[in-house]
């Protein structure tokens, strides 16, 4: 027997796949109602029945072409891993379509088992599935199941041990019935006769299928191991499968395929006809006005709402203006930032007390809790942004978002399908770039992958509310409206100008959108939880490992002297020496020479992580919040302004720098993009602080 | 029989597909989502500009004007 039974997890966009694949393993990976989301393959493990169970999540894509990067990763895995048992999803609420995978995977493995999923709704959309004949007439099992009432989630298990052990399943390979294609199929095979598959791994059928489908990967091994002979020989047959039928092969296949489908299905699906629900979508989401309008103020809702249960903002700000003092102060302190500051506050206090004033209780306090604690502070930010974009993700919005603001972004020379990663870019710019994967064309991708840094992340947040706070009254609300608008400014233009540049160079693809789009649903609590359970984890462990180990780096580079002796001076530390070399850069902001190397600091600080910024400041003023750090430093106005813009816009942080270099495979694509920002974050800069010296 | 290109069919219109004009790289996609020549098709919507949105199987699909132009159909 075993010791572990592999099962690699496949199935198309949206059939539920990441939602079945954390209930069955406990794990969290990230449910996203969007194709392409699963670009890395997730791995977890679950012991039923004493057997350990791993199972494998394998991207959701829509066949086994190579049309797209997934794809490869997908088929290459099957074919070349062999996991014991390939458990293939099909949507309970769009079986036709979904089975497109399903008959492709039995072509290349007979290991198979089917989960029919979402079967808690699939009634209620008037959908009956007769789910024993179709066991019976495929030869696998067939179960139903659903995530939310967890039914058939066990039953799923002992079937995939049954399969594993070949008590249940079939043996041989499914031979789709292609009409009048077998001939040429054969023909093919005949070509293929002399190649030792054993060797390859591939069944021979679907190679020739593939092969008449044009498949450059298959083409290069017939070439390698048969020869230039043998290849044109199947080619030859492709060119007169066209001539006869006057039509591309691959579509004669895909056709052959669903017709395959349809009469597998007969009697097997019956589809009563409900009333189509939530009708007013279609008449405003898809109209040319409305679409974009609604698209946004989702968008900007969002965030208005995230700001103000956080930090009492805008609302503090307008209460204040009109006169109601007492509310505003009342509705800051309560807001989830200001108890969080407080609280921080009486520890730093306390801990003084009892530990007295010595090196250990500066490395403590004024480090640890100074640095991580002031970017610990937007814990509750960052769990309720994530909260919403995850409603809006899991509800089905999301793409609707997409389509309503397609024509708006064409503008800037993207698609709708930008509108995923740019959203959550907003979250972080590291699942945003990889989101770019299921983007179609490439120069689009890479233009999106050089550009998306711009979308200021979580942690910029944390730097532009920090310095918003430091501002008064309305200052700090329009502050922080105009650094996104700013970086939704430069994104655009940058954009641009990038298609433009590839427009000359004649390698432009007009931006086109091709978007499935799920069907609106209540959010599903479970999945919710698991997407600010995610980022909220995400970000502890960012904030307990990065921003801890660089708060105590931080606490030592100020702490002591170049000669390594401690000093209680920070202008004689080894910071303000490596910074002072950089401040000079500064010097149009005119701060003094003491604050302006401060600044650098951090600034450099953050290239490793932009909350970075923040605790460098809190640590080097000795300061309980990034607000008193800030007020500590004695900037003006239109300094503090100057700074948020140029903290947006400069480079992307090392994770971010890392993940564009290894989505473009491309130095120059990186380092073109550290130059971009660097100089629009200058630029930028300087416009800001003369523009804010004017008014 | 007339033919004409699925972005000009109006809303409510159901058809069938009947081809693919050459070009662009989005073919082998559509397909694989259920557009292939023979599937029948209902238009969602298609307000004469941005993406035209058809239910195809069940599922609904945003497509881009510059993809239904080269999709040619057949009105039921
Ligand atoms: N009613 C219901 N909805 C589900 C179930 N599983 C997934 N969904 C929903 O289906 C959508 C797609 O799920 P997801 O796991 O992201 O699909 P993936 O793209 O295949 O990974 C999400 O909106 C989920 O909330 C289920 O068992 N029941």
């Amino acid at each position: 027997m075993k010791k572990y039974i592999e099962v690699a997890v496949l199935g198309q966009p949206n059939v539920g796949k990441s939602t079945l694949f954390n209930i069955l393993t406990g794990k969290k990976v990230r449910v996203a109602n969007w194709p392409g989301v699963t670009v890395e393959i997730h791995e977890g493990e679950r012991i039923h029945r004493g057997h350990v169970i791993k199972f494998v999540d394998l991207p959701g894509i829509y066949g086994f072409s190579t049309t797209t990067i997934e794809e490869r990763i997908a088929r290459k895995y099957i074919l070349s891993r062999q996991p014991d048992v390939v458990l293939v999803l099909v949507d309970g609420l769009n079986p036709e379509r979904t089975m497109y995978l399903l008959i492709q995977t039995l072509e290349i493995t007979p290991n198979v088992v089917v989960a029919i999923t979402k079967y808690d709704v699939v009634h209620a959309h008037g959908i009956h599935i007769n789910y024993k004949a179709l066991e019976h007439k495929l030869g696998v099992p067939v179960i139903p199941v659903s995530a939310t009432s967890m039914q058939g989630i066990m039953h799923l298990l002992d079937v995939i041990i049954d399969v594993a052990e070949g008590r249940k399943g079939r043996r041989d390979l499914l031979e789709v019935d292609y009409k009048e294609l077998n001939v040429f199929i054969e023909s093919v095979m005949e070509v293929l006769e002399k190649l030792d598959t054993s060797k390859i791994g591939f069944p021979k059928r679907w190679m020739a299928i593939r092969l008449l489908e044009g498949d450059p990967e298959i083409e290069g091994i017939v070439k390698r191991t048969l020869g230039e002979e043998a290849l044109n020989e199947i080619i030859n047959i492709r060119e007169e499968i066209k001539r006869i039928y006057k039509r591309d092969p691959a579509e004669l296949f895909s056709s052959r395929r669903f017709e395959y489908i349809n009469e597998l299905l007969k009697g097997i699906i019956i589809r009563a006809s409900v009333e189509a629900k939530h009708k007013f979508i279609t008449k405003y989401f898809y109209h040319p006005v409305a679409g974009p309008l609604i698209s946004t103020s989702i968008l900007l809702a969002v965030f208005i709402f995230a700001f103000t249960i956080n930090t009492g903002f805008p609302f503090d700000i307008i209460l204040e203006e009109l006169g109601y003092h007492e509310i505003a102060v009342a509705l800051e302190e309560y807001s989830i930032g200001g108890l969080m500051e407080k609280g921080f506050s009486i520890l730093s206090g306390f801990l003084y007390k009892i530990m007295g004033e010595s090196m250990s209780s500066h490395l403590l306090i004024d480090g640890i809790i100074g640095g991580v604690g002031a970017v610990l502070a937007f814990l509750p930010l960052i769990m309720v942004i994530s909260l919403m974009l995850a409603i809006l993700e899991d509800s089905g919005l999301a793409p609707r978002i997409a389509v309503g603001l397609h024509s708006l972004l064409n503008k800037i020379g993207v698609s709708g399908h930008a509108v995923f990663p740019i959203i959550l870019g907003f979250g972080c710019n590291v699942p945003s770039i990889m989101a770019t994967r299921a983007i179609p064309s490439l120069r689009e991708r890479m233009r999106l992958i050089m550009t998306l840094p711009f979308i200021p992340c979580q942690a910029r947040l944390v730097v532009i509310l920090a310095f918003a706070s430091a501002l008064k009254g309305l200052n700090g609300a329009l502050l922080i409206l105009y650094g996104y608008v700013l970086a939704f400014i430069v994104f655009a233009i940058i954009n641009r100008l990038l298609y433009e540049y590839d427009k000359k160079k004649g390698v432009v693809v007009e931006p086109d959108i091709l978007l499935e789009l799920p069907p609106i649903h209540k959010p599903i609590l479970r999945v919710i939880w698991w997407h600010v359970w995610d980022s909220a984890k995400h970000f502890l462990i960012k904030a307990g490992t990065i921003i801890f180990v660089l708060s105590i780096l931080i606490w030592f580079m100020t702490s002591y002297t170049p000669e390594l002796t401690y000093t209680d001076d920070v202008s004689n530390s080894i910071a303000a020496g490596i910074a002072k070399v950089f401040a000079p850069i500064l010097s149009p902001l005119n701060m003094s020479e003491n604050v302006g190397w401060i600044i650098a600091f951090a600034l450099l600080m953050g290239f490793i992580a932009k909350e970075a910024v923040v605790g460098s400041l809190t640590i080097l003023t000795e300061a309980n919040s990034a607000r008193e750090a800030i007020r500590l430093l004695g900037l003006i106005d239109s300094q503090i302004a100057a700074i948020t813009v140029f903290t947006i816009l400069y480079v992307p942080c090392l994770a971010t720098l890392a993940v564009i270099y290894f989505e473009s495979r491309s130095w120059k694509v990186a380092l073109l993009t550290i130059l971009i920002m660097m100089s629009v974050a200058y630029i930028g800069m300087l416009i800001t602080y003369f523009l804010s010296l004017i008014i | 029989m007339i033919q004409s290109s699925l972005e000009s069919l109006p809303p409510g219109k159901r058809a069938k597909i009947v081809g693919y004009m050459k070009g662009g790289g989005w073919t082998y996609r559509l397909y694989q989502m259920g557009l292939t020549p023979g599937a029948v098709i209902e238009v969602v919507a298609n307000y004469g500009k941005g993406p035209i949105i058809v239910r195809v199987m069940g599922v609904e699909i945003a497509i881009g004007r510059g993809i239904a132009r080269r999709i040619i159909v057949e009105p039921l």
